[in-house]
């Protein structure tokens, strides 16, 4: 187990070289000038441009772009972006919030999403099936936008249950609505990918001898069926973590919650690049890294899968 | 059985979740007291933005830091929040005899937050160092009109695209400014420039105190300024806090003592808060919210339905045969569009059709500019369509009117293309559709490469409050945002007859005349005026728009119990 995650860990290597380089590229081939919107109406004084041009080394070929650009990325020193603010302050402002968000909804997208699914796999056909079939078609349905409002309104501007908008220090209890809109859709897929899976796997052979070894029911669900059941799930939610951070700007709009969503979402509008390659390349790293966990994991929840 | 244990814990642990958000949240609007929480402590929260560029005000042209440095820095002259009226700030005097040598006197005892005075020096300093070319400041050509500006502002000879640099200017200071005393300077002026008092209001025409210059950049986060609120804190993508300056001198104090400009990322988000009292003031309603005036049935008295000196116009690119059309063309077009149901219908009334190319609330205004020409009329339309063909214009089966697919323009521009192809008929053998670019940026970039294929969307937003501004950088030959590159020598004549004009009053009598000119070649077609559309917590009271269509901080106060 230990060569093999070593092994996937210096196959990062290339493919984080080659992701930054891809991101690098396409930030490049963006047409228009990224200087050129900055003054409205008015074409920006020729010096300004030149000057920020210079700066941000926007004069060089692309190759020496790259070049500094991984020096600075190993060094540490990601420099400042378009409007002078240093990078490394504004992720490090942004990253913990979106961490934290997103892991609250991976959390709840497991306990609310593998407890219903468990529940409803079980009971097929019953009534706490049919409820748990209904309500997450009910959130399929729903894009992730109408619910976010929807809540924000009736909680927020109607009831004051919540403040409609996060503060800026986004404690963990005023992430909690936004946590539960964002998960809320993958909730329900993790609901339904669960329950399929029990259903097919309580009719497996190994089922059948547990329980005619006469095991108690806990231990037949709880080690036996759960464990086998839960790699597609895993699948699903490790990939789930990488986009829920990325994907987190409508939720995190919504919710006027600081993070790397809409960080990312104004330096994409504003061509700043500066922003938009770490963060890519974090997302990146983010992405790998809950994957290599994931394929860790499907070793310790089932056993015939060994890495050698 | 184990199943529903199971089951209760599932939906035990949700409604703990909700209940756990009940209380988290529930600090700030409980308050059904009828105390008002910001008497406590004197502080405001307004809707703001993450600005551009630090606070240096010769370097900010664009309204997330100006709405802020407008009132950190105050300047020779201030604009009147009712009025739009440019009055004396910090001059105690601005004369001139023939609008070329001025001559301007500062109030005695002005100080600057870190304790030191405003001096004349710090004007003359501030506008040297804008204009030095190698500063690279975005505020540079105000100082165009300043005798010496060529010698400190070097162009670039073959553009920022090209290899030359652009060469090293000859000095660093102007040479039509001179400091007289500690509280006078001179400045003359290239040739003379009726609207220069008006214009000295604007932003990069404030001073910057001695600190500035020992650590620009450490400055720009944290400024030194001279206005009635002085800067404390900036936290990047999230606040932006000022406190009233106590030393402030002016006749008109803040009332609140605090300020903060809370970020937003989403207009809905920040109007959530509005409603539900816990942001003071905004002023981007979202367009959900304006649709079916449901904003005002949620705010009742705490909406501000008002207006602002910006315009909306289409401009054709006279430079290229095919999509620059003739006059006739341009006036066909201008016809064929109905301002009145498409302001009613997309914007419900929130702008108001206009009948010039300047916004009615500048000084100088006089209606009907326009003509006939902006009046929707389909048979005239026709006419003119016919006319323009019968000259010999042959207009393209398809004629793209262009806007950026980052702002909110998708709706009007097919609204308008739907009003102008209705009104040319079927057989008009041109046909108007909306095409968008990705972003403002590269909108902008195509235009001012003089390479767009169509008519596009020009908006103008005044840099102050004159005639002068929706004229002379649009329309001149050669002028900085003439997108179109429009050329009238007859034009150009009556405007620097206008600009040189000595008496005010005259001044503005020819800038009209200049304006009516515009008919003859419609080199842009005017569509309407910007109304405002803000509102106020129920804490607050008091709330003044200025006509730059942003919150008067001067104004707001906190509401008695």
């Amino acid at each position: 187990m230990g060569r093999y995650a070593i092994r996937r860990l210096l196959q990062l290597v290339p493919v984080v070289l080659g992701t930054t380089f891809i991101i690098n590229y396409m930030v490049w081939q963006l047409p228009g000038d990224p200087f050129a919107g900055r003054c409205g109406q008015r074409p920006c004084p020729d010096s300004y441009v030149t000057a920020m041009r210079e700066q941000f080394g926007l004069d060089q070929p692309i190759l020496v772009q790259y070049w500094s650009f991984l020096k600075n990325l190993l060094t540490g020193n990601l420099g400042t972006d378009f409007n002078g603010v240093s990078v490394a302050t504004q992720l490090g402002d942004a990253w913990p919030i979106t961490i934290r968000l997103a892991l609250m909804a991976v959390l709840f997208e497991a306990i609310i999403g593998i407890g219903a699914g468990v529940l409803s796999g079980l009971k097929r056909g019953g009534f706490l099936d049919n409820v748990v079939t209904i309500s997450t078609l009910f959130l399929l349905s729903l894009p992730i936008f109408v619910t976010g409002y929807l809540l924000q309104w009736i909680l927020g501007v109607q009831f004051h249950v919540i403040e409609p908008t996060v503060t800026d220090e986004a404690t963990i209890p005023e992430l909690i609505v936004p946590a539960l809109v964002l998960a809320s859709l993958n909730m329900a897929f993790t609901a339904r990918l669960t329950r399929t899976s029990i259903v097919e796997n309580l009719r497996a052979d190994y089922v059948r001898t547990a329980v005619a070894k006469g095991l108690t029911n806990r231990r037949v669900v709880g080690i036996h069926l759960l464990r086998n059941s839960l790699i597609p799930v895993l699948t699903f939610l490790g990939t789930e973590v990488g986009s829920l951070m990325s994907g987190a700007i409508i939720t995190e709009g919504i919710f006027n919650i600081h993070g790397i969503g809409g960080l990312l979402w104004r330096a994409i509008n504003g061509q700043d690049y500066t922003i938009v390659v770490p963060v890519a390349t974090l997302l990146v790293l983010v992405y790998l890294l809950s994957n290599l966990l994931v394929d860790l994991l499907y070793g310790v929840l089932d056993p015939r899968i060994r890495y050698e | 059985m184990r199943v529903t244990k199971g089951a209760k814990i599932a939906t035990g642990t949700a409604l703990l979740a909700l209940g756990v958000a009940a209380c988290g949240g529930g600090g700030g609007s409980s308050s059904g007291g009828g105390d008002n929480p910001r008497a406590a402590t004197g502080t405001v929260y307004i809707r703001g933005c993450e600005p551009q560029t630090g606070f240096v005000p010769g370097n900010i042209n664009e309204t997330c830091g100006g709405t802020i440095n407008e009132f950190v820095y105050s300047r020779l002259v201030k604009y009147n929040s009712d009025t739009a009226a440019p009055e004396l700030d910090q001059a105690e005097s601005i004369e001139t005899t023939d609008n070329k040598v001025w001559t301007i006197k500062l109030k005695p005892g002005l100080k600057w937050t870190d304790g030191t005075p405003v001096t004349a020096k710090n004007y003359v300093d501030a506008w040297n160092y804008t204009a030095y070319s190698p500063n690279a400041q975005l505020g540079s050509f105000w100082f165009g009109d300043i005798v010496g500006f060529d010698k400190v502002n070097t162009a670039d000879p073959d553009g920022p695209d090209g290899p030359k640099e652009a060469p090293k200017p000859e000095t660093d200071k102007l040479e039509g400014l001179e400091v007289v005393d500690d509280l006078t300077f001179k400045v003359t002026l290239t040739a003379p420039v009726a609207v220069f008092r008006t214009k000295l209001g604007y932003t990069s025409f404030a001073a910057l105190p001695d600190a500035f210059f020992k650590d620009p950049k450490g400055f720009a986060q944290k400024p030194v300024t001279n206005g009635p609120f002085k800067f404390v804190q900036w936290d990047h993508n999230s606040q932006i806090i000022v406190e009233a300056n106590p030393d402030y001198p002016g006749p008109e104090k803040p009332k609140v003592k605090k300020i903060v400009y809370k970020m937003y990322k989403d207009d809905n988000a920040a109007y959530a808060d509005l409603v539900s009292n816990n942001l003071d003031f905004t002023e981007l309603i979202p367009p959900s919210a304006l649709a079916g005036d449901k904003w005002k049935t949620d705010l009742g008295d705490r909406a501000i339905d008002g207006q602002q000196g910006v315009i909306q116009t289409i401009t054709f690119p006279l430079y290229d045969k095919e999509f620059g059309g003739n006059a006739d063309f341009r006036k066909a077009v201008s016809y064929a569009i109905d301002r009145k149901t498409i302001t009613d219908k997309i914007f419900n009334k929130g702008r108001v059709p206009i009948n010039g190319w300047v916004s009615p609330i500048v000084e100088g205004f006089k209606d009907g500019a326009c003509g006939d020409l902006c009046t929707y009329n389909p048979a005239k339309a026709k006419e003119y369509l016919a006319k323009a063909k019968s000259e010999g214009y042959t207009p393209p089966a398809e004629f793209p009117i262009w806007s950026n697919a980052d702002g909110t323009h998708k709706e009007w521009i097919e609204a308008t293309v739907n009003s102008i192809n209705q009104a040319f008929g079927a057989d008009a053998g041109v046909k108007f559709v909306h095409k968008d670019m990705p972003t403002f940026a590269e909108l902008r970039d195509t235009i001012t490469q003089h390479k767009i294929k169509g008519a596009f969307r020009t908006g103008w937003q005044m840099d102050y409050p004159h005639i002068e501004n929706f004229l002379n950088p649009l329309y001149k030959t050669g002028a900085s945002s003439n997108d179109g590159l429009y050329s009238n020598k007859e034009l150009d004549k009556k405007l620097h007859e206008a600009d040189t004009a000595t008496d005010p009053a005259q001044a503005n009598a020819l800038y009209q005349q200049a304006e009516a000119m515009l008919q003859q070649d419609m080199p842009a077609i005017p569509l309407w005026s910007y109304g405002l559309q803000a509102g106020t917590s129920k804490w607050v009271t008091g709330v003044k728009v200025t006509p730059f269509g942003v919150l008067d901080p001067l104004s707001i106060a906190i509401k008695e119990a």
